[in-house]
């Protein structure tokens, strides 16, 4: 074929693969958003002794949430006549756009990511940063006092978190070398190291990486505006912040990003410090060595752990809320400044400085007889596919010259 | 079109069909019946005082100036975490050979399996040169972190009445200075 008509002609496989992987990841989006929101009601009601969570809704309550979307669907669409319509409407697109987008990297099983990126957690972290727009938006465009000081609040206490929570998730890759978050995953998987089960690979128990797990927690957290960081609502001061002129539909697509975030940070939490998919006892590299089906069952799996890995630090989320009261703005701003940065730098600094000493000391940059975590290198997959892509293109290029 | 631009196209797509859909179904059964209060502002029930569109307070200006440098700082951080990070790891001197050339022709960039990976000596001074180069580029984040912290940008409650004498220069020790001007919270807006 003529390469000009090669290189006009369109390829509908990526296109079909990648609705395909909208499709399952969207799955993965809104499944976990309606159960967390059921949970939190559970939770709340078995922490607070509120009554009604532990009653209504049939068995377990699944009707409450299922009335509740019922109930949102009917409600009047109203939007105050001083707001900037186009702005006030935008917002929720803004702000749940951003949150599935993060969901791109997240890889749920070895391999099982939609984009699988060299550059994963950066992309991951950008696409989850981009939320606080909409929120901005959402405030100011509501023309509310409530709405602005809400949004306005937000902002400051989003960016101010957003620092040490990066600084915190550059520690694990200080240590591992690479921001593919596959590869993270297949760093710190391993096997049976003389009694040492390969749990003690994952970066949690790291010296340093252990704290910086409990520091990117808290920031996640705050990054979340979850409490007891959760000023930009504060109904107690602000009737309900941001959100007080939205109504209806509108206004819980916030509380589905909300809750989508707030797993999509427990994920990013997972693969970093507690190993992703990998289960600690060896289980899921033995399934994968089992042969026909092995790999498939293996992958199976890892998602299940991954996803309860990621379920139980959300269920953390939800206990700190119902069991924290709010701090008050001037209280949330210290804690980050004065605290969380100055300890998100050191632990930043511990780790660029602990490898480098043990190896000058002793020419190995751990401490425990372990494996290395450079024996533990991940497939190149993604190395492999750019590799052989710019090697397909100089190929194609020749052809083209000819 | 790259796999990475197809996929932000398509969850871009795919995100507004979820915020449209329902928002569509909810057209056909929801009501619209506007009333002039309905579509007031709502400011606890009472008519609405001057715009909403009003200045804020300075010291968030400040919180977003502090947070542009430091994440552009830190964007810059995560190139160099890798390849410290692998040059810390090729600088284990037990490495195995086949690890040891995975990890370098992964740092390189290079084909899979490049054939002679890096020392560990030379890896070890890569690191050094690496972390030599960040403790001067993390030096100079801190020292303005610190010359904003000297000058109070992070004190949250800042007295209104010196507040322009506090930017000028940091705020006196002794207590004593301080009484001679009332200390009260900013009144402008508490928020």
């Amino acid at each position: 074929m003529h390469p000009l008509l090669a290189a006009t002609e369109f390829e509908w496989a990526p296109l079909l693969l990648g609705v395909l992987h909208v499709a399952l990841v969207g799955a993965f989006f809104g499944l976990p958003a309606g159960i967390f929101i059921w949970a939190e009601r559970k939770v709340s009601a078995r922490i607070q002794d509120r009554l009604g969570p532990t009653r209504t809704g049939g068995r377990f309550g699944w009707l409450q949430s299922a009335a509740d979307g019922a109930k949102l669907i009917q409600k009047e669409d109203l939007a105050p006549k001083a707001a900037d319509q186009f702005l006030f409407k935008l917002a929720p697109y803004i702000v749940v756009v951003a949150s599935f987008s993060a969901f791109m990297f997240l890889p749920f099983a070895d391999g099982w990511a939609a984009v699988d990126s060299d550059v994963g957690l950066f992309m991951m972290l950008a696409m989850l940063s981009l939320e606080v727009i909409g929120v901005i938006l959402a405030g100011w465009s509501s023309a509310s006092k409530w709405a602005l000081f809400g949004a306005i609040r937000e902002a400051a206490q989003m960016v101010s978190y957003e620092i040490p929570m990066a600084i915190c998730s550059l520690v694990p890759i200080v240590l591992l070398g690479t921001l593919n978050l596959n590869e993270i995953v297949q760093i710190q998987a391993g096997d049976w190291q003389g009694g040492f089960p390969p749990m003690f690979n994952w970066m949690i128990f790291h010296p340093v990486a252990g704290p910086a797990f409990i520091c990117y927690f808290v920031c996640a957290t705050a990054s979340c505006k979850r409490a007891p960081f959760d000023l930009a609502e504060a109904e107690s001061e602000l009737v309900a912040g941001f959100l007080t002129e939205y109504s209806g539909m509108r206004w819980s697509f916030f509380f589905l990003a909300e809750y989508a975030s707030m797993y999509a940070v427990s994920g990013i939490a997972a693969i970093l410090f507690l190993g992703g998919w990998d289960d600690g006892l060896g289980i899921h590299s033995w399934l994968k060595n089992l042969g026909w089906g092995g790999a498939l069952a293996a992958n199976l799996f890892g998602a299940v752990v991954l996803m309860k890995k990621a379920s139980v630090l959300v269920f953390l989320q939800i206990w700190v809320r119902w069991t924290l009261p709010r701090l008050r703005i001037d209280q949330v701003m210290t804690t980050c400044l004065k605290y969380l940065i100055p300890i998100a730098c050191t632990l930043f600094l511990a780790a660029v400085v602990y490898p480098l000493i043990l190896v000058s000391a002793t020419g190995r940059p751990m401490i425990l007889p372990l494996e290395a975590t450079g024996e533990r290198v991940g497939h190149p997959s993604a190395n492999d596919r750019i590799w052989h892509g710019a090697e397909a293109e100089t190929a194609s290029l020749s052809e083209g010259d000819e | 079109m790259s796999d990475l631009v197809l996929h932000i196209a398509l969850f871009v797509v795919a995100g507004t069909l979820i915020v449209m859909a329902p928002l569509l179904i909810g057209r056909l059964v929801r009501p619209s019946l506007p009333t002039p209060e309905k579509d007031a502002v709502y400011e606890c029930g009472e008519p609405t005082i001057g715009s909403s569109f009003i200045q804020f307070d300075l010291r968030f200006y400040t919180v977003a100036l502090l947070f542009i440098v430091f994440d552009v700082e830190v964007a810059f951080f995560f190139p160099w975490a890798t390849l410290y990070g692998g040059s810390m790891q090729l600088a284990d001197t037990q490495l195995s050979a086949e690890a040891r050339a995975e990890v370098s022709s992964k740092l390189l960039n290079a084909a899979p399996g490049y054939p002679e990976g890096i020392s560990a000596e030379s890896a070890l001074q890569l690191g050094q040169l690496a972390f030599f180069d960040i403790l001067v580029f993390f030096g100079v984040l801190l020292v303005g972190f610190a010359y904003v912290w000297k000058r109070g940008d992070l004190e949250w409650i800042r007295a209104a009445s010196n507040s322009s004498a506090a930017r000028a220069n940091p705020p006196p020790a002794s207590p004593r200075a301080n009484q001679s001007v009332a200390t009260k919270p900013d009144p402008e807006l508490v928020s």
